[in-house]
């Protein structure tokens, strides 16, 4: 039987470990919301990052970029992902369904996919927005 | 229509990692991964002075403080490997989509760890879900 050929690429594997990882996060995060409060999760939130940030520094050598446009861009993912964590957690603590709040606020990628396709013109194959369709649905049918 | 009070707060979640999803594709054509990472937790302790608590964190149990650090902790790995999988030819209308689907662990896991129950009309998400992985990924 042929394997197929997006389980030799590298990005599939690590979007795996990303979906792994971000899943125990949504669990642990409600966990810990159920006695501390929105912004003092987000407040506690880049302490938990340090960790994994020294362990990029020790695999760079402690080199950094000088591209300002990439910092820039990075620095902002980190304010709005920020953000985002906030109203996150917030959600959280109203006591509602976590895997209706988990999966309404993975429907986040539908507005990159709209960003990435009109900015970076990124091109979408047939079977890709089938994908999209089916993973809307999803998103939907876990909110109900 | 009854409108559940937690969408006010997922929709400011929606918008914002919206344009980070953007943004993450963008940075790594410039940095690395590992660059970008730390420009990301650079980004995060910009917000600290707004979010410092009021309270003592030792009124909090040292459990909740776990739970806390080590879901950014996991977090913080999902979004390197997130990263990675960008550097390493993945396009982010195609990556973003896919690693979104990690509510297929919190559905899954769920009833097991927060002892909340999933329908039927969940179960056919999680269906849809994995549908839409394979698709994503082809």
């Amino acid at each position: 039987m042929q394997v197929p050929l997006v389980l030799k690429e590298k990005w599939f594997w690590y979007s795996v470990l990303s979906v792994l990882c971000m899943g125990g996060w949504t669990l642990l995060g409600k966990l810990g919301t159920t006695e501390i409060s929105a912004p003092t999760m987000q407040f506690l939130y880049p302490f938990g990052w340090v960790p994994v940030a020294l362990a990029c520094l020790w695999v760079r050598r402690f080199k950094l970029e000088r591209s300002l446009r990439g910092n820039l861009y990075s620095i902002s993912i980190g304010v709005l992902g920020g953000i985002g964590g906030l109203s996150f957690f917030a959600a959280c603590r109203t006591g509602g369904n976590t895997s209706a709040i988990t999966a309404a606020t993975a429907m986040y990628p539908l507005i990159t996919v709209v960003l990435a396709v009109m900015i970076l013109h990124e091109k979408l194959t047939w079977v890709h927005v089938v994908g999209l369709l089916f993973a809307a649905v999803a998103f939907v049918l876990f909110s109900l | 229509m009854n409108i559940p009070i937690w969408f006010g707060p997922a929709a400011v979640v929606l918008i914002t990692w919206g344009i980070a999803g953007l943004l993450q594709k963008l940075s790594t054509n410039h940095i690395s991964a590992e660059m970008a990472l730390l420009g990301l937790v650079v980004g995060f302790f910009l917000l600290d002075p707004w979010l410092y608590p009021k309270e003592s964190l030792l009124m909090y149990s040292s459990r909740s403080l776990v739970f806390a650090l080590v879901s950014s902790l996991l977090n913080a790995l999902g979004a390197w490997a997130l990263l990675a999988a960008m550097k390493n030819g993945g396009k982010a209308s195609i990556v973003v989509p896919f690693t979104a689907l990690y509510p297929l662990v919190t559905v899954s896991l769920a009833p097991l760890v927060l002892n909340e129950s999933i329908t039927a009309l969940q179960g056919g998400g999680v269906v849809c879900a994995l549908i839409a992985v394979v698709l994503l990924s082809t």
